[in-house]
């Protein structure tokens, strides 16, 4: 129920312009960047502080209403649909840096602030914030901490995780906690990054920053075989080598990516490697000439000359995904970890799989720690499409568990793969994962329906959400 | 253009988000209806008849049309064809065609502009402009230049070819000295100038969703030009929208640097100052011109472009928004003045006579000494000292 009384209470605690309702709200926020299943909001609250975060889900819980936290809603597992409708809690106004500590290397943003904002605020400084997710320029931090995400230069500096000191989190009932790594035990700061925003709302986080590298390095390599594409990777991290991003790409992505940026490559090309070394001068330059040899039966050796080049290499890694939408109108990004040895005949299942469900698909991945990136690409207004696709991902994730790997590197499970659990998690497991989550969220009013199967009032309305996808 | 189909055009956004952070009014408002993605979907919707036109007629109303999303976006969506297209399906409002009669018509224009000088601190009536958007204004009418006393020219090269310079509506009536300008840099390189005038281009049409009358006026101002000849704008709107429409259209500074301006301002007299530029969107979203301008502006000698952070970003202006989004347009154009102080110019210079009247304002509401010019104003300055 959502009527006038609703409305002024939640006008008192967030200001008249801080929500929304109506058809067009609806529909705008009823998913994000994943779109085979969709749900609308009751309403969208915008607040601005970590008060009006707390009071508004002090009034969800008076009035029994759901509630999820949305960042940029670039999330790519449905985390910020409202599955059970509801009040979706914005954080684009939170969106203050609060204090720099350019001393001790750290700063506290509020969740809204975008990830490449705080990266540029400091830079000056010579420093960054190390998780760069390709979606950084638009993604928040809050979006960030929720799925845990990763990026290319995870393979030296980790995930968002670890550059995590602190935070503040608005509980399921309203109760504000103070988090801090050091301070506490167990470390509940580990619990809540990754939790996909099921265990509360992130209003502020202390962000470790990292100095930028004194010198960096990157190559572009062209292998006329995946497979001596991937040879060379476990060649590299045979060797002890450490490259800060170590990133493959098929051709159809490379396609894509002529197509969007007009970016040359090989014609015989059927993978390209990037590998990025950094770190002080003399050892950069030393590792990247080693990588430089162990490619010696590549077709194309580029090293960029200058800032400028090396951007234009990463344009082509961070925007693939996106210039996806030059070969077809949907995409659906997934995303699975396998051990890197089994990339080849991974790839190969991926494109027999594709082929098999008669879609499109294109795969970049992180090849330093296995995490792939198969990318089908279709028309979802075509009947029986979408079904296709989703069998497509099942057979893929299957398939990862089986090689030893898992469901998720970065994108979280959210909606999208919420029945593919039990493949990864015992019982057992899965039933301790619902008591962490009652212990914070009792009464699963917070992000209902999304990571832990068989929830309550979730089944019978999966059919509804994937209805909606048109 | 590929197709004009509202559903191919917006299937062609994959809802990635790499627009978001690029939309003025997204960044204000924080509100997933004002971003491009959101837009996108809402036409995509409307279309498709889940939602009603007049539904979500005040997102669309509230969009710049500045396109600087289509920068950001790597998929290659057409963005300023899905708002055009879609602007045609509003319910239409009788004000805004009347608003964009007097607007387009040169002598019309020129006479309402003066009048304006009657009216208290030349703003609209607040009555009027509330009728008009329920918003009270800002948005002050501009005063149309004073024409200046350029000397005659003197040692120029022959002649060595013909071009047509679109005179326009709006620059036309308000910036008169900003085609004088234009005309004598093209003339010092030996080009002829054949004014095209009482011609409209049809882009504040366009703009609107008047498609017919856009598609009417382009083909007038086309079917009038002599054969084989380049036409020129020095009004980014009008260029970006005729090049749209396929027609030999350039902004001058595209042509001006591609014939030989560079060396001429190297050999001139040259101007000792600081200068920013401002890129109007319909240039540097719109066209891809960016380079060009800069190129020119720093070959005046004694002249130091510095760079206004976010340059890029929309003033406001965009056509008749000021005059539609008042709210949003003025906290646009305060945004754009603190990134002009902030690079410390003692000119600002842009392509677009709506950037040009929108920015002077802000300039004259604080009484600001940093000058705002065309850029073809500041160039001839660089050869006749003269920009008062
Ligand atoms: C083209 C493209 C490329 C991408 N590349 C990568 C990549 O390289 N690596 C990667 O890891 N991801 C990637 N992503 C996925 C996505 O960008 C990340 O998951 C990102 O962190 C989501 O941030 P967001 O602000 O958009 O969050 P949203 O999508 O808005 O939300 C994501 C989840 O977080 C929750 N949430 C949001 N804010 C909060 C908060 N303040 N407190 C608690 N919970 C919250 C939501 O409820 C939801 O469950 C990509 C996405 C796209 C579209
Ligand atoms: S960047 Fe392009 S494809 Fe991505 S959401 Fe924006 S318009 Fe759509
Ligand atoms: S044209 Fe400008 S205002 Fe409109 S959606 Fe694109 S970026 Fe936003």
């Amino acid at each position: 129920m959502f009527g006038s009384a609703e409305l002024s209470a939640l006008h008192a605690i967030v200001g008249a312009d801080g929500v929304l309702c109506g058809a067009s709200v609806e529909r705008a926020y009823d998913c994000d960047a994943y779109t085979v299943d969709r749900s609308k909001p009751t309403a969208v609250a915008l607040p601005k502080t970590t008060g009006e975060v707390a009071r508004l889900v002090r009034w969800c819980n008076e009035v029994e209403m759901p509630f999820t936290a949305r960042g940029a809603g670039t999330g790519l597992s449905g985390g910020a649909m409202p599955a059970l409708g509801g009040l979706i809690i914005s954080t684009k106004r939170l969106n203050r840096i609060l204090q720099c500590d350019i001393p001790n290397r750290k700063l506290l943003a509020q969740a809204g602030v975008v990830n490449s904002h705080v990266s540029k605020v400091v830079a000056d400084a010579g420093l960054h914030f190390a998780p760069d997710p390709s979606s950084q320029t638009v993604s928040t931090i809050g979006g960030n901490i929720a799925e845990n995400s990763g990026g290319p230069h995870t393979l030296k500096y980790g995930v968002t995780s670890p550059h995590v000191l602190g935070l503040t989190l608005v509980c399921p009932d309203g109760e504000i906690l103070t988090l801090n790594r050091r301070e506490q035990t167990p470390d509940l700061v580990s619990l809540i990054v990754g939790a996909e925003g099921l265990l509360g709302i992130v209003t502020e986080a202390w962000l470790k920053l990292t100095p930028l590298p004194e010198r960096t390095e990157t190559a572009l390599i062209a292998f006329s075989t995946v497979r001596a594409a991937t040879q060379v990777v476990s060649a590299i991290i045979r060797e002890g080598i450490v490259p800060a991003a170590l990133e493959l790409m098929d051709r159809r992505i490379l396609e894509a990516v002529r197509m969007a940026f007009g970016l040359e490559f090989h014609p015989d090309t059927e993978a390209m490697l990037l590998v990025e070394c950094d770190g002080a001068p003399a050892s950069c330059r030393a590792e990247i000439e080693r990588v430089g040899e162990l490619s010696s039966g590549a077709l194309d050796f580029r090293l960029a000359k200058n800032e400028d080049e090396r951007s234009r290499f990463w344009l082509a890694r961070k925007k693939g995904i996106g210039a996806m939408g030059r070969l077809a109108p949907t995409i659906v990004t997934h995303d699975g970890v396998i051990p890197p040895s089994r990339l080849p005949e991974m790839l190969e299942f991926v494109y027999a799989i594709a082929d098999e469900h008669q879609v499109g698909v294109a795969n970049i991945f992180h090849a330093g720690d296995g995490n792939l990136h198969p990318c089908f690409y279709f028309d979802d207004r075509i009947p029986g499409t979408v079904e296709r696709v989703v069998a497509a991902g099942e057979a893929i994730m299957r398939r990862c568990v089986e090689l030893g790997g898992s469901l998720t590197g970065e994108h979280g499970i959210g909606i999208e793969k919420i029945d593919m659990m039990p493949l990864m998690f015992t019982e057992a497991d899965l039933i301790m994962q619902s008591w962490v989550r009652r212990a914070f969220s009792p009464g699963n009013l917070c992000n209902p329906c999304k990571v832990i199967p068989n929830q309550k009032g979730c089944i019978e309305h999966r059919r509804r959400w994937r209805g909606a996808a048109t | 253009m590929e197709t004009d189909n509202l559903s191919d055009l917006t299937a062609a956004c994959i809802r990635c988000g790499f627009c978001l952070e690029a939309c003025p009014t997204f960044q204000i408002t924080g509100e997933e209806t004002e971003s491009p993605r959101g837009r996108i979907y809402l036409i995509r919707s409307a279309e498709t008849n889940k939602l009603g036109w007049a539904e979500i007629a005040p997102h669309v109303d509230r969009c710049l049309g500045c396109r600087a999303c289509e920068t950001a976006c790597p998929s290659g969506v057409h963005y300023g064809q899905i708002f055009e297209l879609a602007k045609a399906k509003m319910p239409s409002k009788r004000w805004r065609s009347s608003l964009l009669r007097q607007l387009t018509d040169v002598k019309r224009a020129r006479r309402q502009f003066q009048l304006a000088a009657l009216l208290p601190g030349r703003k609209l009536p607040s009555f009027i402009s509330r009728l008009l958007t329920k918003q009270p204004t800002s948005t002050r009418i501009p005063r149309p230049q004073e024409l200046r006393n350029y000397p005659p020219l003197e040692g120029l090269p022959p002649i060595k070819g013909q071009v047509a310079l679109l005179r326009g509506c709006v620059m036309d009536a308000l910036f008169p000295n900003v085609h004088e300008a234009t005309i004598r840099l093209l003339r010092r390189l030996g080009f002829e100038v054949i004014e095209i005038r009482n011609q409209c281009c049809g882009a504040l049409h366009a703009h609107s969703g008047d498609l017919q009358e856009a598609r009417t006026k382009f083909n007038q101002l086309v079917t009038s030009l002599p054969r084989d000849i380049v036409l020129l704008t020095n009004s980014a709107g009008c260029g970006s929208h005729l090049k749209e429409y396929g027609a030999t259209a350039q902004d001058v500074s595209e042509f001006l640097y591609e014939n030989g301006l560079v060396d001429a301002l190297k050999m001139s007299d040259g101007l000792a100052c600081r200068v920013g530029y401002h890129d109007a969107c319909h240039l540097a979203h719109g066209q891809g011109v960016r380079r060009q301008p800069r190129e020119l502006i720093r070959s005046v000698p004694g002249t130091e472009l510095v760079e206004i952070p976010d340059s890029d970003r929309c003033c406001g202006s965009a056509g008749i928004y000021n005059v539609q989004q008042p709210i949003l347009a003025k906290h646009l154009l305060d945004q754009k003045w603190g990134s002009i102080e902030f690079a410390k110019p003692d000119i600002v210079v842009s392509g677009n006579p709506g950037c040009h009247a929108w920015i002077e304002q802000a300039r004259a509401e604080r009484s600001s000494s940093i000058q705002v010019l065309h850029t073809m104003e500041f160039l001839e300055a660089s050869f006749s000292g003269l920009f008062d």
